[in-house]
C-alpha cells in the first residue's frame, strides 16, 4: 500500500430506475390512427406538418392527429391518456 | 432523420421526411414505419430496472493514478483538482454544523433526466476538489442545495452567475471590490468552481454529447461568475433585501440562463438617451437584465441621472429596452416559453400576443431587471449580464432565486 492513498467517490446517489415495458405494437398502420406530437422547439411544428402532408399523400389509409405540447419541459398526462385511448401509435417531433 | 430542423424551409423538411435515413441508408419513412410496427421481443416487453452501486471510498491508488481516474471519469472541469482524501473531507466538514450524512438536495442536468440525491459529505468532497476552504462550505451547500444545476444540458450553453450578500462575504474573504468578477479571490473562484464540479458529479455527470448539449459551451461555467455585492459602497438597499431577506442575513443568488455580458463605458450626461438605450435595446427577449454597476457608476446615476431609488432605475431599464412584438415573439423559443401562458390570458404575454406586430413592447418586464453594485471604484464602469432569478418564471428550472446561506452554517 506504500504510496497509495484513499479518497472519496465524488459522485452523488443515482436513483433506482424502474423500466417500463414497451406498448404492444400494431402489425400495420393501415386504418389506424397515428398521433403526431409537436414538442414545440424551433421549426418542429413545420416538420410535423410536413410529415402529416407526406403521410396523407403516400399513406392515405392512415389517420393522423396533430397535437402541440404546451411545454416540452413538463409531463402531459392528459395527452398521454388521450393517445392511449384514441391512438394506435405516436410520433414525437422534437425539432432540434 | 437528417438535422438540423431549425432554419430549414418547409420544402427541405419535406425532403427529410421523404429522403433517406442518414444512419441506416434506408428510406426514412420505411424506418419510421418499421419502428412503429416491428414485433417486439420478450426483452422489449419485460422492461428493465437499473440500480447503480456506489462505494463511499475509491480503491486505494497512487495520487497520479487517482488524478488520471478523476479525469477519465469526467469528475473534474479538466483543470487540476485537490484529491478528496479522508483527512481533507473531514476538515471541510468542520465548516458546517450539518451532519455528514444529511441529504443536501437533488440535482439533474435537464428536466428529462432523473434527479440524483446527495449528502453533506458528498458535497464536501467536491468542495475539496475545487480548492475551497472549510469556511466556504455553507455557501457551497446553499448553492448545491438550491436544486439548480450549474451544469444544465441546454443546447444554448447556459451558465450560472452567483451573487453573495450579507455578512458571510467579509467573514470568508469574498471580493466585492477591484477585480471581483476576475481571478483575484480564492473564495469567489473556488466557491463558484465547487458549485460547478459539485453539480456535475452529484447529478451523475455532465458529458458532452450525452448529458451536456451546449453547442458552444460557456467560459463562465468554470467558476460560475461568483462574486459578492459591494453593499458598503452601494447607494441603494442590498440585492437580497429587495427579495425579502434582512440586511444581516447571508444569501446567495443564482442567476440562470447566463450567456452574455455586454460592457459599455462610463456614465455620460446623455446616458439615458444614448448608452442606456443602445445597451438595453441589445438584450435578448425575456432573457433578463442584470446590471452590474461599479460604485462610482451607481453614485453617478443617483447624483446626475435622478435615480435616488433603485426601483426607478429598474423601471427605466424595463421601459427603455424595447423591440417590436414581431421581433419579441421571433426570438429563440419565445413561443415555447410564453405562447401557452399568453393564450391562458397571463399578462403581459397576452397583450404581447394581441399587439400589433410593429408595436414596441418591453424586452424585459421590471421583475426580470436586476441591479447589483460591484467593483472597486477605479472607474465608473457598468456591464449587463443576461440572467434570470426571482422574476417571471420561464420554467421551473430556467430561473434561479435567492437562497439562504445561514441555514447551512
Amino acid at each position: 500500500m506504500a504510496g497509495k492513498i484513499t479518497v472519496f467517490n465524488p459522485e452523488g446517489n443515482a436513483p433506482t430506475v424502474g423500466g417500463k415495458s414497451l406498448a404492444p405494437r400494431p402489425d400495420s398502420l393501415e386504418g389506424r390512427t397515428v398521433f403526431l406530437v409537436d414538442a414545440g422547439f424551433e421549426n418542429s411544428a413545420d416538420f410535423v406538418d410536413q410529415l402529416r402532408a407526406s403521410l396523407h399523400e403516400h399513406r392515405p389509409g392512415i389517420t393522423t392527429v396533430t397535437e402541440h405540447l404546451s411545454t416540452p419541459f413538463d409531463p402531459a398526462p392528459d395527452l398521454y391518456a388521450r393517445i392511449a385511448a384514441e391512438g394506435d401509435a405516436a410520433i414525437l417531433g422534437v425539432g432540434l | 432523420m437528417p438535422s438540423p430542423v431549425p432554419g430549414r424551409t418547409s420544402a427541405e423538411l419535406r425532403g427529410y421526411v421523404e429522403g433517406d435515413n442518414p444512419v441506416s441508408g434506408n428510406p426514412f419513412s420505411r424506418d419510421l414505419f418499421d419502428g412503429l410496427t416491428r414485433p417486439l421481443d420478450d426483452a422489449d416487453m419485460a422492461g428493465a430496472t437499473f440500480e447503480r452501486a456506489r462505494s463511499r471510498l475509491l480503491e486505494p491508488a497512487t495520487e497520479d493514478d487517482l488524478h488520471d481516474l478523476f479525469l477519465e471519469n469526467g469528475w473534474t472541469d479538466k483543470l487540476p483538482i485537490v484529491l478528496p482524501t479522508e483527512e481533507r473531507v473531514a476538515a471541510m466538514l468542520a465548516g458546517t454544523s450539518r451532519a455528514p450524512g444529511e441529504v443536501v438536495g437533488r440535482l439533474r442536468a435537464a428536466s428529462t433526466r432523473d434527479y440524483w440525491e446527495f449528502t453533506v459529505e458528498q458535497a464536501a468532497a467536491n468542495a475539496v476538489m475545487a480548492g475551497a476552504r472549510p469556511e466556504y462550505l455553507p455557501v457551497i451547500l446553499a448553492l448545491l442545495g438550491s436544486g439548480y444545476s450549474a451544469r444544465h444540458s441546454s443546447i444554448s450553453s447556459m451558465s450560472e452567475a452567483v451573487v453573495v450578500n450579507g455578512p458571510v462575504r467579509d467573514e470568508i474573504g469574498m471580493n466585492s471590490g477591484i477585480g471581483a468578477l476576475g481571478p483575484y479571490s480564492r473564495a469567489n473562484a473556488t466557491i463558484g468552481r465547487a458549485y460547478g464540479i459539485g453539480s456535475q458529479n452529484l447529478q451523475g455527470g455532465s458529458a458532452p454529447g450525452i448529458s451536456y448539449m451546449g453547442s458552444l459551451g460557456n467560459p463562465f461555467s468554470f467558476t460560475n461568475l461568483t462574486f459578492a455585492e459591494n453593499e458598503e459602497r452601494s447607494p441603494w438597499e442590498p440585492y437580497h433585501v429587495q427579495h425579502g431577506f434582512a440586511p444581516g442575513d447571508s444569501t446567495a443568488t443564482i442567476f440562470r440562463g447566463v450567456r452574455t455580458m455586454i460592457t459599455s463605458g462610463g456614465i455620460a450626461d446623455d446616458w439615458r438617451e444614448h448608452s442606456a438605450r443602445r445597451i438595453f435595446n441589445a438584450t435578448r427577449a425575456s432573457g433578463g437584465v442584470v446590471l452590474l454597476l461599479d460604485p462610482l457608476a451607481a453614485q453617478n446615476l443617483v447624483e446626475h441621472q435622478g435615480f435616488a431609488r433603485k426601483a426607478d432605475l429598474i423601471e427605466f431599464i424595463s421601459d427603455t429596452g424595447r423591440m417590436t412584438a414581431r421581433r419579441w415573439w421571433g426570438h429563440g423559443l419565445q413561443e415555447l416559453f410564453f405562447g401557452y401562458r399568453a393564450r391562458a390570458g397571463e399578462e403581459p404575454w397576452a397583450s404581447y400576443l394581441a399587439a400589433d406586430p410593429d408595436e414596441q413592447v418591453r424586452i424585459n418586464v421590471p421583475e426580470d431587471v436586476h441591479v447589483i453594485v460591484v467593483g472597486g471604484r477605479s472607474a465608473a464602469a457598468w456591464s449587463v449580464l443576461e440572467g434570470m432569478a426571482n422574476g417571471t418564471k420561464l420554467d421551473r428550472s430556467l430561473s434561479g432565486r435567492t437562497v439562504s446561506v445561514d441555514e447551512w452554517r
